[in-house]
């Protein structure tokens, strides 16, 4: 529940990005893994390996991080099956990022 | 993580925080060997969240994060991990069971042991365990812990060539519960209902599948012995129907829950 660094103002995509490589790495480290490369373009079924299940953990580890403003069930539920499996370390960002500054905004 | 009843199991719940009047329960159950709450959590959990619902969603014993004791896999276990979980949760009112293929053989199971607890059942690609039943999970099973529990690196290299590499990463975590666990003789092994426990099931019942799989037969006779079923078969789907479409079956989760907590 303590995040190391606060969320800043103005999140942006590479700051999000080292955050979510954070909680991946933390996913990972469950299975041994701990010395991944982990970009925009990494997705989390082929190259992380990442099941769905996983995908619970990362979502509970966004919550605690960014608040209910980021819902990862609710992003991803409005995708085709087939979507979910090509999803990209970057897409995800760019929700976050998104979710952040509609927040602000609205 | 919930202690229930000696086990340790994942559970994950989602729903209202007005803290307004108690909103009804619907409890999800996933399938077996394959599949875990992420199927219910990344399809129709936030929308049944945004209906006013209170959602439970757990890992069975064995699946997910929950704990994977070697032994202890009959239906009865399952029935009794759901009881535990329920009083756990202090979940008291009439609850509305939702299970997916094996896990609606578990509601269904817990509702004819406790017709009073249940508002209503919905059966997705799913049935009674009858000795019909059993024979048939027997028959998979048994494949699942020849071909794919002893002879993993062939099984795993057709299903690679055959169904694609995120079909072949599941059966590898089947493979995995198959050898860790009594599982695949555990389940064959359950005690299975009688016609009259079945017929006990009083409550609303929903029946969801696809058009393509083989359990839409089982339609005629779930209507002869149930006396308040309905069913829904959605053309083009197989098995895995919650996942593929889940817009129209949480739609009709969302129809029968409605009308049902409207007659409470």
């Amino acid at each position: 529940m303590n995040p190391i660094q606060p969320v800043p103002a103005e999140p942006t995509a590479d700051t999000v990005l080292a955050d979510v490589a954070g909680m991946l790495r933390t996913v990972l480290a469950e299975y041994g893994d701990d010395d991944v490369v982990i970009g925009m373009s990494t997705t989390f079924n082929r190259d992380l390996e990442l099941e769905s299940i996983d995908l619970v953990t990362l979502a509970g580890l966004l919550e605690e991080r960014y608040g209910q403003r980021v819902n990862l069930a609710e992003f991803v539920a409005g995708m085709e099956f087939e979507e979910i499996i090509d999803l990209t370390v970057g897409r995800l960002v760019e929700y976050v990022v998104w979710s952040l500054k509609t927040d602000r905004a609205g | 993580m919930v202690d229930a009843g000696g086990i340790r199991l994942h559970v994950q719940r989602t729903g209202p925080t007005d803290g307004r009047t108690p909103h009804p329960t619907v409890v999800l159950l996933h399938g077996l060997l394959t599949d875990s709450l992420a199927s219910y959590y990344f399809t129709v959990a936030p929308a049944f969240a945004a209906a006013g619902l209170d959602v439970v969603m757990y890992d069975l014993r064995g699946h997910g994060r929950s704990e994977r004791p070697p032994h202890g896999y009959t239906l009865d276990h399952n029935i009794a991990d759901l009881e535990a979980l329920l009083d756990r949760l202090a979940v008291t009112g009439p609850v509305h069971l939702v299970g997916n293929s094996y896990g609606g053989t578990i509601a269904f199971g817990y509702a004819a042991r406790h017709p009073g607890r249940v508002a209503s059942l919905t059966l997705i690609e799913s049935e009674p365990a009858t000795a019909a039943w059993a024979a048939k999970l027997g028959r998979i099973l048994h494949r699942v812990t020849t071909e794919l529990a002893h002879n993993e690196s062939d099984a795993i290299a057709w299903i690679t060539a055959h169904r694609g590499h995120n079909t072949a990463r599941l059966a590898k975590g089947a493979a995995r519960l198959a050898r860790e666990t009594t599982l695949g003789r555990d389940i064959p092994a359950s005690r299975v209902l009688t016609e009259a426990q079945i017929r006990a099931v009083r409550c609303p019942v929903l029946g969801v599948y696809g058009g393509d799989s083989d359990l839409a037969d089982l339609v005629p006779a779930q209507r002869r012995l149930l006396p308040d079923f309905r069913a829904v078969v959605l053309p083009g789907h197989e098995h895995s129907v919650l996942v593929e479409a889940p817009g129209a079956v949480g739609g009709h989760i969302l129809d029968l829950v409605g009308a049902g907590a409207g007659a409470r």
